[in-house]
Order: structure tokens, then C-alpha cells, then sequence
């Protein structure tokens, strides 16, 4: 019988179709044909022309490719190459991830190069993009954000309660006015008392904010009717968790707050930690009509001074929120206000003339300027500037790490595709090569990101700075971008470059014995140039972290003007307890002579405005005799004022506080005991003060207002060397002191001298402080050291932060430098193998390396001056006693990065000269 | 070849008549593709032929839309051989072919009067 099997294949072979289906149907119809046969036989044809007719059921050659072309079984796709494997793409993507992965094991120090760099700029990247999220640009969790809006006297100041009251019943484009007032409380739940800070909010604070109660219920109008009758208090969700574990039956249960009893009535929801981000997490909601009690007024507070704020005109202390009615614009809102802040004014607190009202600044709560604090801003911005910095390095690496790896791959694409490999099975396979590279960097990355964000968050933070680091996890947005813009770098640099390297000649490729192949003679080189942008944006960082250490250096070596290693301070919040003037007096002169009989100590003081404590009080200042250009102001809070005419930064302290902390006294007395409240009042000048309002004249004598230009006036009577008033970075500040007995005040910080190491007098003084008032929560002693150590926190942080980062920068720049030149150096081992041969000195050889290498450097270092005074000027906001141009930084900064660039030549340049001619030449 | 007409033939088919033609034989019981086409030319009294070239493709057709299952069926001391049976759709159109059919027949008798001819 014939044999069908050939007709029928040659008949398919057009269709293409798998293997196996063509073997089932060439069975099947030569089982037809078979058949026929054997019927037309069996009528007695002869055994050709059954044959014949057989076939003809066939129809001729094309017929049943064309009938059968229809068919999905037959679309399969066209075959690349004659007698290349067929294509079954899933067990390609096996095989081609089991190839990669060889491929990169075979070579660890490439494999861990790429792998760090890539983990290096993902991770850094992504955990400071996600903090700088989670801290910049994160929303104020309220209902319908973008109709709520703060509300500011002036730029960014605080409203009187009549203020408030007033604006918030003349305005007609909000839904509602709120405002609230920080408060410290002392919470005595069970057996302990704490400090905790808190808000003292208006009745409708939660209705504007569009907040509900996450357990109970918070405060509304009903909290605000009487003063001093609703004794109620909200306490914040993290709070409820941390110290009340969540349970439920706080609710109901009775606290002492100041010492008084208040009803927790609610649970503010889970997430909102008060109305400012960036600021201390609010743990305590009280009603606005507990002023008396939450919220005694600071300033010249003494128990037997009208305690009553909500009618007091012109102290400021809150902050507004408002609801914007749907339509209605911040700007319009702003024109309503002013006018109805101009009247009362006008009607109720007249400015001096030609002084005029405050105007009035209203900014919605996402407006970026409304979130954390500017300074805040600034070090992420420096910090989000570096870790991109390092990403583009990072990136930089990669593409030479990948470049010169499918430069030495040539030969091996070109081979493969000489044996029938289609452009694209390469194309996938460096794909998957390039991609698993990606994978592994990326989980490197994710890896360091979240060790990078458990050590942000480890970082001991001072005492009472804003719980930054709640709640921040990995950005999975900023992960995805640098994971992107990593793996793009790959396949840019992995993939394309091979594929081009293999396209034109692969005749000369194959030629090539070396495993790299050559375009060595091409004067311009990618390599080389990413190199050197690697090389500049590191010496930019390095510039950037020499001058923040330079300045930082500057400012540890600042002389506070105090004697930093002998005090010890302790703040003494007796303004909570609300003691009588009486009382005052008396805790304060006990506290002190108590102090002073501790063994150790020498003497002892209180000061109302803490040394070093970063906050001021500040009052207009007028001499007498001389024209008032200005009026009356004073507040509280914020940074000292410097070189101010009009301003003056104030300070009440107690008796031996010169000699005590350590100012000396330069003209005039101190204060001493004739200074009572009965005599005439007196004030002591620091060196500034008196050189900006009396010049060289002598102000012994001479008479000054703190209170308006109307007196009442005090007598100078003594001026200090200037010492550090808020910050040890300050310049320029004048001070003018008050004593404590002519002027009671609440609030003060205990000073102590000691002559023995300051520490360890800490346990001692809580325990005076504790037996004298029991009431009163335990306080924070520090050190003048720790005092110190806490102003330049942020300083050192950010310090450490970018130096860590430009130390990391110049890590990965080395290696790229270092790999370039030993790429190059492998690629020229014949050209130097013939120098060698040909009588050059290995010296020649050597310097030859190394010229290529420095030149690079050079080129980068070029570049980078060049950014590194862009970026100097930029930050020099930032730097404290030291010029954008400091030579030390800038010095010291180019020394590193060549000394680091001339090791990483050195290496690739001992190896050129260990080559050996005859080996080398012996290869080709 | 046949008694019809090849290009008219190769018309019907495209017409769908050849798939009727194929699920009716199929309907009864599975058949192997030589069957098919020996019973397609007994029962048509030699009028009708399907050659191998037409014949098959169109069972793979019918296959792949789900009309037909072929198996391939092993009897000792034979070579294999693929049996196609009907399936459930493969019924349903069928049946509703077959009512296309006789309307269009019956149709073409009152235009035409082929009856009377």
C-alpha cells in the first residue's frame, strides 16, 4: 500500500501547525486515503490508478491548506528562523528566568554591584519620599477639606476672644467660626499626675471641622454657654490607646485636670491629632468656657489678676478655623473680616496713630503653606534634593554597570543569533535578565526603605517635638516611580544597547577573541559621561553635607554666654495650680532656698523665659523722652526678635540669676534686695539692648516702657554681657531683665548652679520639688548640656542625614569611576600588552590609566563646583557662621572625592600594568 | 467526478448545506470520516461527493465551533480511527437547519414549481 504520509505533509506544511496536530491529521486522513485505496482495489482498479484516484481526493496540491487556512488550528504564528526550536513562550519564560538567574550568579561582583546600587537609590528614595509625604503633603483629616480654612490676624497671628467673638458674629460667608488655644494640663487620672498637651476649643470646633466622635460624644454648643459650668473634656484617640488601652469605660469617668474634676465625654476620632498638622498630637479637648481653670493667662498671671480672658480684648491667644460656605472664596472672606476687625479696633482697642489695624489672612488648610512648619519644609526639600541626587547616581551606575556588561556580551548575541536565534528571543531574554536584575534591586530596596523608616523613627526625639513619625509606612506611589525609573534604566541600558551591539556586523563580533568587543574607537563614550555627572552630583552632595557640618561645628562652638556645665533646670508649672500671687511668691522663694541647701549646689534662680528653650517673650520698648513711632505689643512663643528698635526680647528672673547662670555684669548693679515691689521699678539692659537704643552713651539711669508709650517707666540700672536669649544661632538679641519680686509671674524654670556634675543632682531636686508640691507634675529636669543638645537637635539630624547620604553618593560614584576604568582597562589589555611589549615603562602605562580616570574625576569635580555653589547659595539660609563659599567645605570636599577617585583609578591601573605581552599576544 | 456541477456544489457548500449534510449523517451514531463520506455518496445515490480535501477541514470546523466532538477510538487488532459524534449544540443546530432547510425548499418549490417541472 502507498505510503501517504509525504503527500499529506508537504500538502500541510504551508499551515504551519503544531507538531502534534499535524502527525493526528496526517494519521487520520491517510486512514481515509488508506481506505479508498483498499475499496478501489477491491472493485479490481489497478494498483497505479488506485493510487491516482486516491490522491485525487486531495484535490490537487493547494487545496487543503487553502480549505483548511480558516481554521483556528492552523493560525499559528510564523516560525522565526528555519530549524530554530518552535516557539512555546510559556517554558521560554522559564528557561530564559533560569538563564538569567545563572547568568547573574556566574557573575556575583556584577550581580552585587547592580543589585546594592539599584537598593541603594530605590530604598533611600522611598523611604524619604514616603516620610516627606506622609510629613508635607499629608491632608488635614476633616470632612470636605477644601472648604475649611484658617483665619489669621495679620499673616499668622492669634485673636482675643472678644476678637473672635466679634468676627465670628459679622461674617456671612462661613458656616461656622471656630477657634481654639493650645493648653498643657495636668491630668490626674488614678494615682498619677501627667502633662499633657491639649486644646481648648470653642463649642462649635468639631461642628466646623466636620468631625463625629469615634466613641461617645465631643463637644458642641451645649459645652459652651457658661463660663466655668461645664467641666467635660474630649480626650484624642491615640491618647484613649496609649493610656487608657481603649477601653471603653473611660467614657463617663472622672479626671482632675488642674486639679479640678472633669467628665471625659468622648473620644475624638481615630486619626485626627488636632487642627495644625505638624504640631504635638492634641491628647485633651476642653470647652472654651473653662478658661479660668484650662487656660490661666501666661503672662503676669498671679491668682489675684482678673484669670478672665474671655473678656480681656487684647491678650491673644487663639487660633481660627472657619467653614466656608459652598462657593464661597478664602479671598471673600478675608474682605468681610477685615472691616469688622478694623471696627473693633477702632471702637475697642485704638491703635497709636498712624498705626494701623492688622488685616486679616484667611488660608485654606490644603493650601501648602498652611501645613507643617516651613523650616520642616525646608529639610525635606534638602533631603528629598539629596535622595533624588542619589537615584540619578544610582540610575548613572546602572546604565554603566549595563552597558559595559552588553558591550561584553557581543559576541555571545551575535553567536546565538549566527545559530538561528531570533532578534526577538534575544529581545526576551534580556528582557527577563534586565527585569530580574530590577526585581532583586527593588526588594533590596523595599527591604532598606523600611530598615531607612524604623531608624527615622527610632531616632530619639527632644521633648515636645511633633510626633512626626506616626504612622509612617513605605509610599507604595513613591516605591512604584523609583522602581520604575530603575528598571526603565535597565532595559535602556541592559537591553537596547546589546540588541544594537548584535544588529550591523556580526562577522567582526565573532572575530573578536576578547570577551568585550570594541568601540574603542569612538572619542565620545555614554559611559564616560554618566560617569562624570556621577562624579559632579556626588561632589555636590559632599559640598552640601561639608558646609551643614562646618556650620554645625560653628554653632557647638557658639559660647551660650552662660555656664553650660554647671546648670541644671527644671520647669515649674505652678500657673496650673493656680496659686495666689501670695502663693507664688512663697513656692518660689521655698523652691529655692530648698535648692540651695542640696549638697552640691551653689546657688539657685528662676527664670520665666527658659535659657536656650527656643521660644521668647516679646514687648515694644520706649524710652522715655523720645517720640513713640510705635504702640503697645507684646506676645509670646515665637522666635526671639534681633535687632529690632522697636521690639525687645524680655526676661523676668529671680534673685542671684546673673551670678547664677553665669552673666557678668558689665556697668551698673544687679538686682538685689532693695529691688521690692514696693520700690521703683527697674530693668537691667543686656549689651545689645543697650547699644541699639542708647549707643555708646551710658543707659545707667536712663528710663524705659514696656507697656506702651505711656509708662509705667523703669529705671535701668545695670547692664549684662549678652549671652544665647532663645537659640544658640541667634545674633544680635537684645534682652531687657525684670525682677521677679517687682513683677510675679507663674510659670518660671528653676535654675541651679552646682559644683558637682549636674546630672546627678536631677533625682534630689524632683524630690524637693514633689515634697514642697505634691500637686504639681513631676517636671522634666535637664542639663544645660541636654537643653543645648535639644535646640540643635534638628541641626545635627539633618546634619548626620545628609552627610550619611553624601557619604553614600560618593560610595556609588567610586564605583562607577572604578568600573568604567577597569572596563576600559580589560577592553585595552592587548593595546597594552603591545605598549608593553614595545619598551613602554610600566610607569607610562600605569600614569596612562590613571590620566583617564583623574580626567574624568576632573571633569565631574568641574561640574560639581559649579552645582555645589548653586547649592551653597541656595541653603545658605541654613548656615550659621560660616560664608556659601566656606573654603574648608568646598576644600574638603573636592580633597575626598579626588583622594577616593585616585584609589579607584589606582586599582584598574595596577592591573594594566601587570599584563602580561606574551600571554596577551599569544590570545589573538 | 459527479453528476453535480463542481463550482455549483462548492456554492451549496458555502451555503451551509454541506454542514447540514454532515450533522444529519453524524446524527444517529459517531462515524469515522471514510463512513461519512462513503454513506454522504450511497444516500445521495452518487449524486453528492465529498472529497477528502473538502470533507475534512469542514469536520475540523464543525469541531472547533463545538458541533461535533471527534475521539480517537483504539479496537484490538486495528489501526486507530477518529469517530465524530454529535453534540448537544451540535443537535440543536441541527434541528434548527433543518427547519431553514425545509422553508427554503419549500419556498424554492412555489417560486420555481420544480414540483411540477
Amino acid at each position: 500500500m502507498p505510503d501517504w504520509r509525504e503527500h499529506l505533509r508537504t500538502r500541510l506544511a504551508p499551515l504551519r501547525l503544531t507538531p502534534t496536530r499535524e502527525a493526528e491529521i496526517v494519521d487520520e486522513l491517510s486512514q481515509h486515503l488508506d481506505d479508498r485505496y483498499e475499496q478501489l482495489r477491491a472493485e479490481a482498479t489497478g494498483e497505479a490508478e488506485a493510487t491516482q484516484l486516491a490522491l485525487d481526493e486531495l484535490c490537487g496540491h493547494d487545496t487543503l491548506a487553502a480549505e483548511m487556512r480558516a481554521l483556528r488550528q492552523a493560525r499559528t504564528p510564523a516560525a522565526v528562523v528555519q530549524g530554530a526550536p518552535r516557539r512555546r513562550p510559556l517554558p521560554d519564560v522559564v528557561q530564559d528566568l533560569r538563564y538569567a538567574s545563572r547568568m547573574l550568579w556566574k557573575q556575583p561582583g556584577f550581580t552585587l554591584a547592580a543589585v546594592l546600587t539599584l537598593a541603594l537609590g530605590i530604598g533611600a528614595n522611598t523611604a524619604v519620599f514616603s516620610l516627606v509625604n506622609a510629613t508635607l503633603f499629608q491632608r488635614l483629616p476633616v470632612k470636605d477639606s477644601e472648604r475649611v480654612a484658617y483665619v489669621f490676624r495679620g499673616t499668622s497671628g492669634v485673636f482675643s476672644y472678644p476678637q473672635y467673638a466679634t468676627l465670628r458674629d459679622h461674617a456671612g460667608s462661613f458656616e461656622g467660626l471656630a477657634a481654639w488655644g493650645g493648653i498643657t494640663a495636668s491630668l490626674h487620672a488614678g494615682d498619677s499626675a501627667e502633662l499633657v498637651p491639649g486644646l481648648i476649643v470653642t463649642g462649635n470646633f468639631f461642628e466646623v471641622l466636620g468631625l463625629s466622635a469615634a466613641r461617645g460624644r465631643l463637644l458642641s454648643a451645649v459645652d459652651d454657654v457658661t463660663p466655668g459650668a461645664h467641666p467635660v473634656a474630649v480626650i484624642g484617640y491615640d491618647y484613649w490607646q496609649a493610656r487608657f488601652g481603649g477601653r471603653l469605660d473611660v467614657i463617663g469617668r472622672d479626671v482632675r485636670l488642674n486639679g479640678h474634676v472633669f467628665t471625659i465625654v468622648g473620644i475624638a476620632p481615630a486619626g485626627f491629632r488636632g487642627p495644625q498638622l505638624g504640631s504635638a498630637t492634641t491628647r485633651l479637648y476642653v470647652p472654651m468656657m473653662m478658661q479660668a481653670i484650662m487656660r490661666p493667662p501666661r503672662a503676669r498671671y498671679s491668682g489675684d489678676q482678673n484669670p478672665d480672658l474671655l473678656r480681656n480684648v487684647s491678650n491673644s491667644w487663639l487660633f481660627g478655623v472657619a467653614r466656608l460656605k459652598a462657593g464661597a472664596t478664602a479671598d471673600r472672606l478675608r474682605t468681610e473680616l477685615e472691616p469688622v476687625l478694623a471696627e473693633f479696633y477702632r471702637t475697642q482697642m485704638p491703635p497709636a496713630p498712624g498705626v494701623k489695624a492688622p488685616r486679616v489672612t484667611v488660608l485654606p488648610v490644603d493650601d501648602p503653606n498652611a501645613g507643617p512648619r516651613p523650616q520642616l519644609r525646608v529639610v525635606a526639600a534638602i533631603l528629598g534634593g539629596v535622595v533624588a541626587a542619589i537615584l540619578l547616581i544610582a540610575c548613572a551606575n546602572i546604565a554603566n554597570l549595563l552597558l559595559s556588561r552588553a558591550a561584553g556580551r557581543r559576541r555571545e548575541l551575535a553567536l546565538r543569533l549566527a545559530l538561528g536565534a531570533s532578534r526577538g528571543r534575544l529581545l526576551q531574554q534580556l528582557l527577563t535578565e534586565s527585569l530580574l536584575l530590577s526585581l532583586l534591586g527593588g526588594l533590596a530596596g523595599v527591604a532598606l526603605a523600611w530598615l531607612l523608616l524604623e531608624a527615622f523613627a527610632a531616632v530619639p526625639l527632644p521633648a515636645g517635638a511633633p510626633a512626626l513619625l506616626d504612622d509612617v509606612a513605605i509610599d507604595q506611589g513613591v516605591l512604584l516611580f523609583a522602581l520604575g525609573l530603575s528598571t526603565l534604566t535597565g532595559i535602556a541600558c541592559g537591553v537596547l544597547p546589546a540588541l544594537a551591539a548584535s544588529r550591523p556586523l556580526m562577522v567582526p563580533a565573532l572575530k573578536t577573541t576578547g570577551s568585550a568587543g570594541g568601540d574603542s574607537g569612538r572619542r565620545f563614550d555614554i559611559k564616560k559621561a554618566f560617569v562624570v555627572a556621577e562624579v559632579a552630583l556626588s561632589l555636590l552632595l559632599l559640598i552640601a553635607a561639608g558646609l551643614f557640618v562646618r556650620s554645625l561645628r560653628m554653632a557647638e562652638a557658639v559660647d551660650p554666654g552662660v555656664d553650660v556645665d554647671r546648670l541644671v533646670s527644671a520647669p515649674l508649672g505652678v500657673n496650673l495650680l493656680r496659686y495666689t500671687r501670695a502663693q507664688g511668691q512663697q513656692f518660689y522663694e521655698q523652691i529655692v532656698e530648698r535648692a540651695e541647701q542640696l549638697p552640691g549646689v551653689e546657688s539657685a534662680t528662676v527664670a520665666r523665659v527658659a535659657l536656650l528653650g527656643g521660644s521668647s517673650r516679646i514687648f515694644s520698648i520706649h524710652v522715655e523722652g523720645r517720640a513713640a513711632s510705635h504702640g503697645r505689643d507684646a506676645s509670646e512663643g515665637g522666635r526671639a526678635v534681633s535687632g529690632s528698635a522697636t521690639l525687645v526680647n524680655a526676661n523676668v528672673v529671680g534673685p542671684r540669676f546673673f551670678e547664677t547662670v553665669g552673666i557678668p555684669l558689665q556697668t551698673g548693679r544687679r538686682f538685689d534686695s532693695s529691688d521690692t515691689a514696693a520700690a521703683a521699678p527697674a530693668v537691667i539692659l543686656n549689651a545689645t539692648a543697650a547699644r541699639i537704643h542708647f549707643a555708646s552713651a551710658s543707659p545707667i539711669g536712663r528710663r524705659i516702657s514696656l507697656n506702651g508709650p505711656d509708662g509705667p517707666w523703669r529705671e535701668i540700672v545695670g547692664v549684662v554681657r549678652d549671652s544665647k536669649y532663645g537659640s544658640l544661632t541667634e545674633q544680635d538679641v537684645p534682652v531687657a531683665y525684670l525682677a521677679l519680686a517687682q513683677n510675679h509671674e507663674t510659670g518660671m524654670t528653676l535654675y541651679v548652679r552646682t559644683s558637682v556634675p549636674p546630672a546627678s543632682l536631677a533625682a534630689a531636686l524632683r524630690r524637693e520639688i514633689q515634697t514642697l508640691e505634691p500637686n504639681l507634675p513631676v517636671p522634666e529636669i535637664k542639663t544645660m548640656s541636654e537643653s543645648i543638645a535639644t535646640s540643635l537637635f534638628m541641626a545635627r539630624l539633618g546634619t548626620s542625614l545628609v552627610s550619611g547620604f553624601g557619604v553614600l553618593a560618593l560610595l556609588l560614584a567610586v564605583v562607577g569611576v572604578y568600573g568604567v576604568l577597569s572596563f576600559s582597562v580589560a577592553r585595552r589589555t592587548r593595546e597594552m600588552g603591545i605598549r608593553l611589549a614595545l619598551g613602554a615603562a610600566s610607569r607610562q602605562v600605569f600614569l596612562l590609566v590613571v590620566r583617564d580616570g583623574m580626567f574624568l574625576v576632573g571633569l565631574g569635580v568641574l561640574v560639581g563646583l559649579g552645582g555645589g555653589l548653586l547649592a551653597a547659595w541656595a541653603l545658605r539660609a541654613l548656615l550659621y557662621g560660616i560664608s556659601p563659599t566656606d573654603l574648608p567645605a568646598f576644600g574638603g570636599a573636592v580633597a575626598t572625592l579626588c583622594g577616593i577617585g585616585l584609589l579607584a583609578c589606582v586599582v584598574p591601573a595596577r592591573r594594566a600594568i601587570r599584563v602580561n605581552p606574551v600571554t596577551t599576544l599569544r590570545q589573538e | 467526478m459527479t453528476a453535480i456541477d463542481r463550482p455549483m456544489l462548492d456554492r451549496e457548500l458555502k451555503k451551509g448545506s454541506a454542514e447540514l449534510i454532515i450533522l444529519s449523517i453524524v446524527e444517529s451514531r459517531a462515524r469515522h470520516g471514510y463512513e461519512i463520506s462513503r454513506l454522504i455518496e450511497t444516500r445521495s445515490g452518487g449524486q453528492l461527493k465529498f472529497h477528502v480535501a473538502s470533507l475534512y477541514p469542514l469536520l475540523y470546523r464543525l469541531e472547533e465551533r463545538g458541533w461535533l466532538q471527534g475521539r480517537w477510538v483504539e479496537k484490538a487488532g486495528e489501526r486507530r480511527r477518529r469517530f465524530y459524534r454529535l453534540t448537544a449544540e451540535g443537535r440543536r443546530v441541527l434541528a434548527s437547519q433543518r427547519d431553514t432547510w425545509k422553508s427554503f425548499v419549500t419556498a424554492m418549490k412555489l417560486i420555481t414549481g420544480v414540483d411540477h417541472a
